[in-house]
């Protein structure tokens, strides 16, 4: 019994290392995009690669910002109050969200990226007509 | 109890240090605490404040833009104020300072400005977004547009409508004063759980502490108590502690010693055990505290008085006591003792009288009255006849028995008011007081009369009397001593005027007894004070000239008559009866001091120690006994030794006479020598002498000194020289003093010699020096071609 159940602990641990392995290959397959934001810019690289991608956004402040992905050729709608971006409208384009984030903080975004053009933004109030927005190009 | 409790210290110093610690940090714990909860609360008091400006901005900015387009449309408004408003708030929020009012808000208030650097990046944002957004509404009313890259907070707003732009702005400012807010009321959060948590820190730890010390209190009290509680209740001391309502406190050994529960002691209970005249005197003291010392009784469970002794302690104005504490002792035991040892030291253990120190202090007290009423008094002294005898020949507890007897008889006589006292041996002493000279006469006669009665002790029937001495004291002032000693003369005279009788003191008497009497009193202390030594004068063989022995002759050296030769004191000895005494320290220093020179090895063969005997020592029936022992302690064979007793002693008709001989046969069949002292003096005829045991035949010294002044005298002295041979016995020539006197003694046949010619008596020590070496000492005296 007790080596059975030894057996067992051990073949999990085992499962687990494995599988980290795994998913460590896998990632390791999807590139990384570095993204900065910061009152009020957003800035990332204007071309990024087809396939599994992972948006390593870093936030030098002051403020808290947001960090969204959209696939979008054209200005996104404003909500009513005609300063922040109506979510609502892009939320089927809309292939990945950070909520906000602390000003020195480093977040990881995994989002699978098709051909075409994508618009990145922070919805915070104000903070996309201020000026956080960018476009990127997925070839 | 008192002072134990000063001296009993609950805590160590190692205690004491571990407490003054936890008190300390009790202390600090407890303040820091305190520090902690009033900092706080103003610290959340302030940033409820600064959070409040904060979340105002938001509004404020918002207010701004409709009062910018109310006023664009004509309308009242005052965006400056608000813009004046939202700038002087962002700066006070960033580097702190008064904070105006809004109208129709709160009150204008002051602030302290942010120090976390992430909190002041955004409030200077904010005041970048205030700048911008003011300047832009100020642009907008003058009908100008700002550009973007006029804009100080990094923005870019690229939309022309200026209303949406101003939007945008108010917007931005709006969002990040929300976030600032956000932040400083996360930081607050966090300071707010930072110090809540240490004021738990400081809160258990203070709790541990208190806990600590209130254990270490706890601990210590209770050792105090218990060590209290086990002094009071092992203690045999008694403890009680009285109050207004009687006793309140009874200890353990109080219900121990009147085997009584506490409860039946409280209140009147313990009162009821107390000495009824000791009970006011208790009452008082445990009234008053006073006096501190008090000696009262209890009656315990059997019914015996017992006698304490209490301390008093008031301690009333103690708050913890309120009472007057009685630490109480039993000393029955030792005021037994005390009463026991004063009833000995005045009291004659055989006889259970008074002894002399206690008649003393009676006839003084007797004549302090005397002096004061005139009433006269008496002194009987009585000397008791032949007791000397009694106690020789039945022994001492006969002779206890006797005293004891005529003590009864005594007692019987007198008054109950006067006082009979042994002074000491067979020497009872009476104090009659406010009696006269016929009364104390007839009363001392009936003392006598009674005395003589039969009485039996050990089978025996005794007929006692005795000599009785009486002084008279007419009233007035008198000393005792003088009572004493004039009784004491009286008694003398009547000894020597027969026995059973008595005599009144006459001052004639004093003349004619006083010096003697003052001498029997020194004799006696004499014998106690070991004021008497022996001299011994050697015995010379004549034929060999060698020490054959000594005779051993007591020598008084008293302190006030200097070295008092024997004829001053031996009569006198002889008379009183301390002959026997005398005879007696002789017969065991002259054994001991033989056997010393014996095994010292300085005797030749054959050496005896000669001593003089009484006619009173043989009288006693006791010689032989005493003889025995003085050898037997000495360690000395009986060969060694040699009586000398005088030829007026034997010559007695009569059992007396056999009772000699008797003694006289045990000790010579034991080895002891015999000798006539005195020979010729006594008249005593040759079938006399026969009957007894003899050794050697002393020829007296007047006979020795006759030889040289008659040849009728000389004739009589061969005589008896001839007469000690006849005897078969040895002939000694006592006092020879010239050599004439040598060679007519050893003509006529003498065996040995002493004398001046030879050898004064000497001490110890100075015949050890003859004996180490007698030929040295004595060759010259022995002529040439001497008989062998």
């Amino acid at each position: 019994m007790r080596n059975a159940a030894r057996c067992t602990a051990l073949l999990f641990l085992l499962g687990v290392v494995v599988g980290c392995g795994a998913s460590g290959a896998k990632s390791a397959h999807a590139p990384t995009v570095r993204v900065t934001v910061q009152d009020f810019r957003i800035k990332a690289p204007k071309r990024v690669p087809a396939g599994d991608v992972v948006f390593l956004v870093q936030n030098k402040g002051p403020d808290a910002h947001e960090f969204i992905v959209v696939r979008s050729d054209q200005r996104l709608p404003l909500r009513k109050d005609d300063v922040t971006a109506d979510e609502d409208a892009f939320e089927k384009l809309t292939v990945g969200v950070l909520e906000p984030g602390a000003p020195g903080s480093v977040r990881k975004l995994r989002v699978r990226l098709e051909r075409g053009h994508y618009e990145l933004l922070c919805n915070m109030s104000g903070h996309y007509l201020g000026g956080m927005r960018t476009e990127i190009e997925v070839t | 109890m008192r002072r134990a409790s000063r001296h009993f210290s609950p805590f160590s110093s190692r205690g004491r240090r571990t407490l003054l610690a936890i008190v300390l940090t009790f202390a600090i714990s407890s303040t820091l605490s305190v520090a902690v909860s009033i900092w706080a609360t103003s610290r959340s008091k302030h940033q409820a404040a600064v959070i409040q400006v904060a979340a105002r901005q938001r509004t404020l900015a918002e207010r701004y833009v409709q009062e910018v387009l109310l006023l664009q449309s004509g309308k009242r408004a005052d965006p400056a104020k608000t813009a004046a408003i939202l700038r002087e708030s962002a700066l006070a929020l960033l580097d702190g300072g008064p904070v105006p009012s809004v109208d129709g808000d709160d009150d204008e208030t002051t602030i302290v400005g942010q120090t976390d650097p992430r909190v002041r990046a955004e409030l200077r944002q904010q005041l970048n977004l205030v700048t911008d957004l003011t300047e832009a509404g100020a642009a907008y009313l003058r009908g100008q547009t700002l550009p973007n890259s006029e804009l100080t907070a990094d923005e870019r707003v690229e939309v022309k409508d200026p209303v949406q732009r101003l939007r945008i702005l108010a917007a931005l400012t709006s969002n990040v004063s929300l976030n600032a807010a956000r932040s400083i009321a996360a930081r607050a959060d966090r300071q707010i759980v930072d110090l809540v948590r240490l004021q738990i820190a400081l809160g258990v730890g203070g709790l541990l502490m208190s806990l600590a010390f209130a254990f270490a209190i706890m601990t210590a009290t209770r050792r105090q108590t218990a060590h209290f509680r086990s002094l009071v209740t092992a203690s045999t001391d008694l403890v009680l502690v009285f109050g207004q309502d009687g006793c309140r406190y009874a200890s353990r050994s109080v219900s121990r010693a009147l085997e009584q529960e506490e409860p039946e002691l409280l209140g009147n209970g313990f009162a009821q055990f107390v000495h009824p005249d000791d009970r006011a005197a208790l009452a008082d003291a445990c009234l008053n505290g006073r006096p501190t010392e008090l000696l009262f009784r209890i009656q315990d469970p059997f019914g015996a008085w017992r006698q304490l002794e209490a301390h008093v302690t008031d301690l009333r104005d103690d708050k913890h006591v309120a009472g007057v504490v009685l630490n109480a002792r039993d000393v029955s035991e030792r005021v037994r003792l005390e009463e026991e040892l004063t009833r000995q030291a005045f009291h004659d253990g055989l006889t259970g009288l008074p002894n002399r120190a206690l008649f003393r202090d009676r006839l003084d007290q007797a004549l302090a009255r005397s002096q004061r009423s005139g009433e006269p008094l008496a002194v009987l002294l009585l000397d008791l006849d032949g007791f000397k005898q009694v106690n020789d020949s039945l022994g001492h507890d006969a002779g206890d028995q006797l005293l004891a007897e005529v003590a009864r008889r005594l007692a019987a006589v007198v008054r109950p008011s006067d006082t009979v006292a042994r002074l000491g041996g067979d020497e009872f002493a009476v104090l009659l007081e406010e009696s006269d000279d016929s009364a104390s006469v007839s009363l001392g006669g009936r003392l006598l009369e009674r005395l003589e009665d039969t009485i039996t002790v050990g089978g025996h029937e005794l007929a006692v009397g005795g000599s009785m001495g009486i002084a008279l004291h007419a009233g007035g002032a008198g000393a005792g001593e003088e009572l004493l000693r004039d009784a004491d003369v009286a008694m003398y005279a009547a000894k020597e005027a027969g026995n059973g009788g008595y005599e009144l003191f006459q001052p004639d008497m004093a003349r004619q007894f006083g010096e003697l009497l003052g001498l029997k009193q020194e004799l006696r202390l004499g014998l106690d004070r070991n004021e008497f030594l022996l001299h011994y004068q050697p015995e010379i063989a004549l034929g060999t000239a060698t020490i054959v022995g000594v005779e051993a002759l007591l020598r008084w050296n008293s302190p006030t008559r200097g070295l008092t030769p024997p004829l001053r004191f031996i009569p006198l000895a002889e008379a009183s009866g301390l002959i026997v005494k005398l005879g007696e320290f002789v017969l065991r220093e002259a054994c001991a001091q033989t056997a010393r020179w014996r095994a010292d090895r300085l005797l030749p063969e054959p050496f005896v120690t000669w001593v003089n005997v009484s006619g009173k020592q043989i009288a006693t029936g006791q010689l032989h006994t005493v003889v025995q022992r003085a050898l037997v302690d000495a360690g000395l064979p009986a060969e060694y030794l040699g009586l000398e007793i005088t030829e007026t002693a034997l010559i007695e008709e009569g059992p007396s006479r056999e009772r000699a001989r008797f003694q006289l046969e045990a000790l010579h069949e034991l080895g002891v020598r015999i000798a006539i002292d005195d020979f010729g003096t006594g008249f005593s005829s040759l079938g006399q002498l026969r009957d007894f045991p003899l050794d050697m035949i002393k020829v007296d010294r007047s006979f020795v000194h006759g030889v040289e002044r008659s040849d009728k005298e000389a004739a009589i002295t061969a005589n008896l020289v001839s007469l000690a041979h006849a005897l078969g016995v040895v002939a000694i020539a006592e006092g020879i003093e010239s050599e004439e006197q040598l060679a007519s003694m050893r003509a006529l046949g003498c065996d040995l010699a002493q004398g001046f010619l030879f050898a004064h008596p000497l001490t110890a020590s100075e015949l050890e020096v003859v004996l180490e070496n007698p030929s040295a000492a004595f060759a010259l005296t022995v002529p040439q071609g001497s008989p062998t």
